[in-house]
């Protein structure tokens, strides 16, 4: 391989606003990509499963005269009581979406929150 | 005691809507120095609203009947928020009573008329009788199912007349009677009509008001009596009761009919008690005589017309008699006539399929400008028009000293527009603007279906 040649097109190629260079000859081949053509990092793959705020409104670990702690490392089973936001005149429950380990308890007592702002998150497992 | 409210300045007021009247809204209130709540759904996180307001909350999912219509989430925005005011633009939850109710419920003021207002005037028949109490002529008819003796009912009204069905709806059971010798034959059918869709044969009759045009007066009131209304706005350009474009003043008012006009919307606003900004509507003749349709109790799409017009801010006004204000000008300074102006609808449709939604991203979005020109729009390159709300994405608004220069001034802004990705009816508008009927100022209702008529019949001569 022509080391001089790769390095004329680079240079070439930065006076230029190419993102990317292919030529063929005779069997060889080269390619060069700039920073601008490498495709996105892949995205971190997230085992957790988000348990969002169902509705604008404020958060609350549990109605008025009850109490539930929710600690981070606990488990909980599928559809366990996670409190509860409350809007002018509803309360919507929130409930584990599925079974195993809080790793984040993001939401905090009396905390405003909007739709969809995640609360939890759950690492799925079987107890 | 309408003595005993004190003038009281928002600090911060939550826009209950989006897209281009959700920035409209909160241009107002920077001027007037108010903070901004702006809400939005999942699919409007990167609207401009959002990021133009001093805050915003996510309501809900893209659907608008549990974001934008949810009124428990946007009354609990405005209260986590510290709001005590909600305007609620066009549309959406503007004229809906108990959305009015649940703002004063919970504390907060309606920059609106009330509950009850709104109400009491969304019910046609209702608005009809405090229009006929105020002495504001209403489209003549049968006042309630006819009998037997139908025939002296309908030469009474006069003919033309319509025949619709007390339980009617959609057409059925509906039939235009242009002459007496024609009435048995058709009512007949209609009731045969009427009975087969809706297992009930009572007919009504109203006149029938052949090419009306639609015209409306934008009226103001404050809390202690004060009425004023500003120069018509001519809302004739209308496709399936959508109006495309909106001219003021009307170029068929001449200034007798106009102040009869400004009397009569006044007239209907004062007995209904009405406090905010609002818009009668009435249905013109060829003869000039008009009869009173409905009362808008919101803010219009249209709105911008008049206010070039007029030159005034009519969001500022709403907000002012909101906050117990007197309305800070007299019908004089409201009812002048500034400039020509109009208001061209662009929507991402399709004209030439009629006039089929077109979502998608705009790749290319530069605006007209210049003199007279003004563009309310939430669009923006690179914007992705989203499939769950209305396909409005620009108004084009253009003011001129006359009509002439208008029309010239729109055909120019009209041909600077250029959006590319998405169908747009700026094609259409140019069209209307070219049509000789339009230019002459021989509008009404019907024009537009004529214009797609005769443009069908031209495609199948080629």
């Amino acid at each position: 391989m022509d080391t001089k040649l790769i390095k004329d097109v680079t240079d070439w190629m930065k006076t230029t606003d190419l993102a990317e260079f292919c030529y063929e000859n005779n069997g060889d081949s080269i390619e060069i990509k700039t920073q601008e053509a490498l495709p996105e990092p892949a995205r971190f793959a997230c085992s957790l499963t988000a348990v969002t705020a169902p509705a604008v409104g404020i958060y609350r670990a549990a109605d008025k005269g009850q109490s539930l702690t929710l600690a981070e490392g606990q488990y909980v089973e599928e559809n366990a009581a996670l409190g509860l936001v409350e809007t002018v005149s509803k309360k919507h429950k929130i409930t584990a979406p599925v079974a195993g380990k809080l790793r984040v308890v993001a939401a905090q007592e009396g905390q405003a929150v909007e739709f969809g702002l995640p609360l939890f998150f759950i690492e799925p497992q079987e107890h | 005691m309408a003595s005993d409210l004190q003038p009281k300045p928002f600090q911060k007021v939550l826009i209950a809507n989006r897209g281009e009247i959700a920035l409209r809204v909160i241009r107002t209130l920077k001027e007037m120095n108010i903070k901004s709540v702006a809400v939005y759904s999942q699919a409007d996180r990167n609207c401009l609203h959002v990021r133009m307001a001093d805050e915003a909350v996510c309501i809900g999912p893209a659907r608008a009947a549990q974001s934008y219509l949810n009124i428990d989430a946007i009354v609990t925005a405005a209260k986590m928020t510290g709001a005590d005011a909600v305007h609620p633009g066009y549309g959406f939850l503007s004229e809906n009573e108990d959305f009015a109710r649940a703002v004063a419920a919970a504390g907060l003021t309606f920059i609106g008329p009330s509950a009850e207002t709104i109400s009491m005037l969304g019910v046609k028949s209702t608005a009809r009788e405090i229009a006929v109490k105020a002495g504001v002529a209403v489209t003549p008819g049968s006042d309630g199912v006819v009998g037997k003796n139908y025939h002296a009912v309908a030469r009474k009204i006069g003919f033309p007349i319509m025949l619709k069905a007390a339980l009617g709806g959609g057409g059925k059971g509906m039939r235009a009677c242009l002459q007496e010798e024609d009435l048995d034959r058709m009512m007949s059918t209609a009731q045969a009509e009427a009975r087969a869709n809706f297992g009930d044969e009572r007919m009504y009759f109203e006149k029938l008001i052949l090419n009306p045009r639609h015209i409306e007066v934008q009226v103001a009131a404050d809390n202690y009596g004060h009425v004023v209304a500003f120069a018509e706005r001519d809302c004739s350009m209308q496709r399936r009761h959508q109006k495309l474009v909106e001219e003021s003043p009307s170029p068929f008012v001449d200034e007798k009919t106009r102040a009869k006009l400004q009397a009569a919307a006044c007239k209907v606003i004062k007995a209904a008690n009405y406090r905010g900004v609002g818009t009668v509507e009435f249905l013109m003749a060829p003869t000039k005589e008009f009869y009173f349709m409905e009362v808008n109790t919101r803010l219009q799409v249209e709105h911008p017309v008049t206010e070039e017009v007029c030159g005034r801010d009519l969001v500022k006004l709403q907000i002012q008699i909101a906050q117990g204000e007197k309305l800070p000008l007299t019908q004089q300074e409201a009812a002048q006539i500034k400039c020509h102006a109009i208001e061209h609808r662009i929507n991402a449709e399709d004209s030439t399929r009629h006039f089929v939604p077109c979502p998608g991203t705009i790749t290319e979005w530069v605006t007209s400008g210049g003199l007279g020109v003004r563009v309310d729009s939430h669009v923006y390159t690179g914007y992705t028009i989203p499939t769950y709300y209305d396909s409005l994405i620009a108004k084009l608004i253009v003011t001129a000293p006359d009509r002439v220069h208008l029309l010239a001034r729109s055909r120019r802004a009209l041909a600077e527009f250029t959006v590319s990705g998405v169908k747009t009816t700026i094609p259409f508008h140019q069209k209307i603007i070219g049509n000789a009927d339009f230019i002459a100022g021989n509008t009404d209702t019907g024009l537009i279906e004529r214009m797609l008529k005769q443009e069908k019949e031209d495609e199948s001569q080629k």
